[in-house]
């Protein structure tokens, strides 16, 4: 599981200057310049300036989605969300302020790294009693499988995981709500097997739903093994174990990038609603 | 022997996770795989996002669960007065409910929308 980030705000002075890594990307943002920005921004609300301004904290905005990216969540679309959180600070930020505008930002860009990860239903700590029991689900849903030669069912996961029903449904329940990180990287490390081999077919089948799903940005714009996987599963009609022996993961792993595409593609479909 | 459950929650995407639970808790007495079980919960959780997607102003969905020997039957619906357009059979939605079960239907009837599934599965 990789670094979760504590609760409290971080400064960005303390940012700055862990592992002398700066958010600014080594160059310090010329503050007057960006004062001197701000101050015709807030006179001429210029979408032009406002755009610089946006460029100008680009890499606070990268530095604080780094910090969520071991989510399973890409980090251009932390780097997207984090950007909203940027623009509001922008718009809201008062040069009567005694405090610089990046410490002023970080909060609500944090803020809106958070909220995205609550709507959509991921808990931004996953408790460590869950994540325990996930490894653990997951190794013994796979040495089951090889014995017995097939899915296993909740009642035999829980007999050898020697753990109630009930904490297996819950383990279920939130194996997928969770990205846990350890599980996603690939089986054999940062060079798995690369998913190259394309099928002409694939293709063409997935673009004729494209054109009539409306859905083509966002299956275009899927990672070729995500893409691939959903084919399989749901047009080449293999089980996720086939696919999972196919591109040697695990059948959870399969899983879920399986549910955390699908909830990339439905994302879209109920944007519009409270979910807080 | 078959038995019901009938679930009734509000209108959005919030519950989603209450409408997946209840499958799994169900699908686990059935003995289904675990295998079975995911794919019965991207099945109720796009049948819900899809009745969800065409909610208009109702403000609760329902969900019922047949539970017959080994086999799960999923009623998703929701009010939609007449307004009730019809999940159509080229969609990629279309496609998941049918590669995920073994059976699915909409049908728009009596001021209401549904979108119903049926998923075998189990051990015994």
């Amino acid at each position: 599981m990789g670094q979760l980030p504590q609760g409290g705000r971080p400064r960005v002075s303390e940012l700055a200057n862990s592992n002398g890594v700066a958010p600014l990307n080594g160059r310090s943002v010329d503050r007057s310049h960006a004062k001197d920005l701000f101050r015709r921004f807030v006179e001429t609300r210029s979408p032009a300036l406002r755009e610089e301004l946006v460029g100008l904290h680009l890499p606070l905005v990268e530095y604080l989605a780094r910090r969520f990216r071991n989510r399973g969540e890409p980090l251009e679309d932390l780097v997207q969300v984090g950007t909203i959180g940027l623009l509001k600070a922008i718009d809201r930020f008062d040069l009567g302020r005694e405090v610089e505008f990046s410490t002023y930002a970080t909060p609500t860009i944090v803020g809106e790294l958070k909220r995205h990860f609550r709507d959509k239903g991921w808990a931004v700590r996953v408790p460590r009693r869950l994540q325990e029991l996930n490894l653990s689900l997951n190794k013994v849903v796979a040495e089951l499988s090889q014995e017995i030669g097939r899915s296993p069912t909740v009642a035999e996961i829980a007999t050898k995981a020697r753990l109630p029903e009930e904490e297996v449904l819950e383990g279920l329940d939130t194996s997928n709500a969770y990205a846990v990180v350890s599980l996603d990287a690939p089986a054999g490390g940062e060079d798995a097997p690369a998913v190259s081999e394309h099928i002409g077919a694939e293709d063409e089948s997935l673009e004729a739903l494209e054109y009539r799903a409306a859905l083509g940005p966002l299956i275009a714009g899927l990672p070729e093994r995500e893409r691939r996987i959903l084919y399989l599963r749901f047009f080449g009609g293999m089980t996720q174990s086939q696919i999972a022996a196919r591109l040697g993961i695990s059948q959870m792993h399969v899983s879920r990038l399986l549910n955390r595409t699908l909830a990339v593609l439905r994302a879209g479909l109920l944007e519009d609603e409270e979910t807080g | 022997m078959t038995s019901t459950v009938h679930l009734e929650i509000p209108a959005s995407g919030a519950y989603l996770a209450v409408a997946r639970a209840a499958a799994t808790g169900l699908a686990a007495q059935l003995q289904f795989t675990y295998e079975e079980i995911d794919d019965l919960r991207i099945a109720v959780d796009e049948a819900c996002t899809q009745v969800l997607a065409r909610r208009g102003s109702a403000t609760t969905l329902n969900v019922a669960y047949h539970l017959a020997e080994a086999e799960l039957r999923v009623d998703v619906s929701i009010e939609a007065a007449d307004r009730g357009d019809p999940l159509e059979r080229d969609t990629f939605a279309w496609q998941i409910l049918s590669a995920m079960t073994d059976e699915v239907r909409e049908q728009s009837e009596d001021g209401r929308l549904w979108v119903s599934f049926r998923k075998a599965g189990g051990r015994g």
